[in-house]
């Protein structure tokens, strides 16, 4: 059996083996009608992220569009462009910037229909990484059954730590749309 | 599904058949999922049967759609509670005042209607955000500044209209006395437009408050009178330059002198930035709100911010003293021509050195706007006008009594402004905060928020627990029998509290509060107007007089 021990140094190659065959897998089912492919890939820069997470994000970057967050004017543009637009969304942030992106989401008809947290303390490990991984990987099949858990996200104690997280619009939902002029 | 507190299931299904005629299917919501986003995140009822949660949601295109769904609500007689885009966390978020409302969401009027450069205002409608706003100056080059409220994501209209405010020059920063003149659907579903805006043609609607005759615009404030799809506001010129001064004093009655000093210098408009108030006590220098990093503390002085009895302010007043660190310090904000700076940063210093100790540091002038790389060091930017979500990421939320905090309720009086009255609003909130063992700094201080007087804002911890939440909704009412026993009125609350606190408001047997209702029993007789808003109630929900 594989502990999170022994998965230590099994290095970023398997972690964007993962990370791609987690999207070629997704996109394949995605063909089959069974879920909407993934949009992009949100990134926290407000928070810190540890060394063997950012080297596995810039190898999903090869395969999705990374987007970064900050919860500032000068992305907030953008970001709104990436709800908009987006079907599906799957991201790494803190909590507390999951929390803003809920709520800026519902105004798109994004929802949260998968949600995990990870590890505090042994965030550099690879076995972290490993679990960023291989949850992005399955995350988009949760979607049909979200648990209680991904139905909202509520701030806590954990707000520190690293949250996986996707939301999708499941149906053509009315969204707020975008700032219009007369 | 909850149904509206008597209305039967025939007329709520009619009437939402009805809405969804005028706005289209898609935008009327009644799925549990859907009405999820309808309830207050940070509500202190959560879970409980008293929780404020909404029968279905119903989101107009423009004031047309608006005037034809509060005809329906008038015929079904079922209520409505207009939101503008529901991010007032801490006073009520998008849920509805009383609980099986139909919220009216106004997010998709989000259109900026007119600016004007020249005379410095804005038209909005109620879905155009702080972001919106914001991005609609910038994409022009208009030389106009914002005044936004920390987080950004709210509505103008609907922070305005809730009272709340923002943090750059004082004729700016209540939002709703920067308002400028207001388009409205009556209960009755009649428009009418305030100030010089009810003169067809009006070319100055957004330029002369006062109007002819009572100013009517009063009555949208904080109340149920009627749903505002249009609104002007002025917008500050942007400013040449900005800096912030820093005076500190030694002693702590020292605040005294020094509040009445500047309170001189406000109401003579010599400071007109918002200014706030610290202890370098506390290991801050008074900038230091702004900027991360452990505070080095004096020992001496530790041990007094962390007694278990509270904080005295007499002994930390004096190791203050045989420390050498300032008791008090506050921090100008500074902004216009450099020359304009210097002067305003020299009669400041002239007035508050007849306090003895007093020392000043002025920092360095920067000329506006920034550089996108200095903007992203600093923390708060709302000072400089511009909007950010960037308070939700102040750290960690903590626990309280064992279980998350996942927010807050404010609990907001208004106290004079003097030096005697901040301290004793410290000494006696901190004793509440102490009492039910709260989440509470060692030294909390009033904000110069308002122009002539403090605002002592308290934020109370708000869980997923009944049984922890019952307890803070305990100490808010002790908080605000404490208050008011002095004198302080609450200027906002959440929706939980806001019988309690209009029953503060008693003068003369709640004389008030009976105008109010003999307004809303004229202008909203079937009571379908945001039924218990700031507790204003028409008749069927009044209790019988004895």
């Amino acid at each position: 059996m594989m502990t999170r021990r022994t998965a230590i140094g099994a290095g970023l190659a398997l972690a964007a083996a993962a990370c791609t065959a987690g999207f070629a897998s997704f996109e394949t089912r995605a063909r089959r009608g069974q879920t909407s492919p993934i949009d992009a890939l949100l990134i926290d820069e407000t928070i810190e992220m540890p060394r063997q997470i950012t080297a596995f994000i810039k190898a999903c970057g090869q395969r999705w569009p990374l987007v970064g967050i900050q919860l500032d004017a000068t992305a907030h543009a953008g970001l709104m462009q990436v709800l908009n637009k987006s079907s599906a969304i799957v991201g790494i942030s803190s909590g507390a910037t999951l929390f803003c992106l809920e709520r800026l989401g519902w105004d798109h008809g994004l929802r949260l229909r998968a949600r995990t947290q990870w590890c505090a303390a042994d965030l550099n490990g690879a076995a972290c990484q490993q679990e960023v991984a291989a949850w992005l990987k399955g995350a988009p099949y949760s979607a049909a059954s979200p648990s209680p858990l991904a139905r909202s996200y509520r701030p806590s104690r954990a707000d520190g730590t690293l949250h996986g997280w996707c939301m999708q619009k499941s149906r053509p939902r009315a969204a707020r749309p975008e700032r219009r002029e007369v | 599904m909850k149904l509206p507190p008597n209305v039967s299931q025939a007329d709520f299904t009619a009437a939402l058949s009805a809405f969804a005629k005028i706005v289209g299917e898609q935008w009327l919501f009644t799925s549990d999922e859907d009405l999820e986003l309808y309830r207050d995140s940070y509500s202190i009822l959560w879970g409980e049967a008293d929780e404020r949660t909404a029968s279905a949601a119903v989101a107009p295109e423009n004031a047309e759609q608006v005037i034809e769904l509060v005809k329906l609500a008038n015929r079904y007689r079922v209520p409505i509670y207009p939101i503008s885009t529901g991010k007032n966390l801490g006073y009520g978020g998008a849920a509805p005042a009383l609980a099986g409302s139909i919220v009216l969401d106004l997010k998709r009027m989000n259109r900026v209607v007119e600016i004007d450069e020249q005379h410095g205002y804005v038209v909005v409608e109620p879905g155009v955000s702080y972001f919106d706003l914001y991005h609609y100056i910038q994409e022009r080059g208009l030389k106009l500044w914002i005044d936004c409220p920390s987080p950004g994501w709210g509505s103008v209209m609907g922070n305005a209209l809730d009272g709340g405010v923002g943090v750059t020059l004082a004729p700016y920063r209540s939002h709703f006395d920067a308002h400028c003149g207001m388009e409205v659907v009556l209960p009755n579903g009649r428009m009418v437009r305030t100030g010089m805006g009810a003169l067809p043609g009006a070319k100055t609607w957004q330029q002369f408050k006062p109007g002819f005759g009572p100013r009517t615009d009063g009555l949208f404030k904080q109340s149920n009178f009627g749903v505002v799809t249009k609104m002007g506001f002025w917008l500050m010129p942007a400013p040449e330059n900005h800096t912030t001064g820093l005076v500190t004093v030694p002693r702590l009655h020292d605040l005294i002198p020094l509040v009445d000093i500047i309170g001189r210098l406000e109401q003579s408009k010599l400071v007109q930035g918002l200014w706030t108030l610290s202890s370098p006590t506390t290991g801050t220098g008074g900038d230091a709100a702004h900027s991360a990093g452990g505070a080095k503390v004096d020992p001496s002085i530790l041990a007094i911010l962390t007694d278990p009895d509270g904080v005295n302010l007499d002994k930390l007043d004096t190791a203050a003293l045989s420390t050498g660190v300032p008791f008090w310090s506050c921090e100008f904000n500074l902004y216009g021509p450099k020359k304009f700076i210097a002067a305003q940063w020299e009669c400041i210093c002239d007035a508050l050195a007849a306090i003895p100790g007093a020392r000043f540091k002025l920092n360095e002038i920067r000329t506006l706007p920034l550089p996108a790389k200095d903007l992203a060091k600093l923390f708060d930017v709302g000072p400089l006008g511009i909007p950010s979500l960037r308070t939700f990421s102040l750290g960690p939320m903590i626990s309280y009594e064992g279980e998350d905090v996942v927010g807050h309720v404010f609990f907001s009086p208004v106290i004079p402004r003097t030096g005697e009255a901040a301290i004793e609003a410290m000494n006696v909130f901190a004793e509440i905060a102490r009492k039910y063992r709260l989440p509470y700094p060692p030294l909390q201080f009033p904000s110069a928020i308002f122009e002539r007087a403090f605002l002592f804002a308290v934020g109370l911890p708000v869980t997923r627990s009944p049984v922890v939440n019952a307890k803070v909704r305990k100490a808010f009412e002790e908080l605000l029998s404490m208050a008011s026993a002095r004198g302080w009125g609450e200027y906002r609350t959440a929706p939980a509290f806001y019988e309690l606190v209009m029953e503060t408001y008693s003068f003369n047997d709640h004389a008030l509060r009976e105008f109010l209702e003999t307004l809303k029993d004229a202008v909203d007789p079937n009571g379908i107007m945001s039924p218990g808003r700031y507790a204003i109630r028409s008749r069927h929900l009044r209790e019988p007089k004895g």
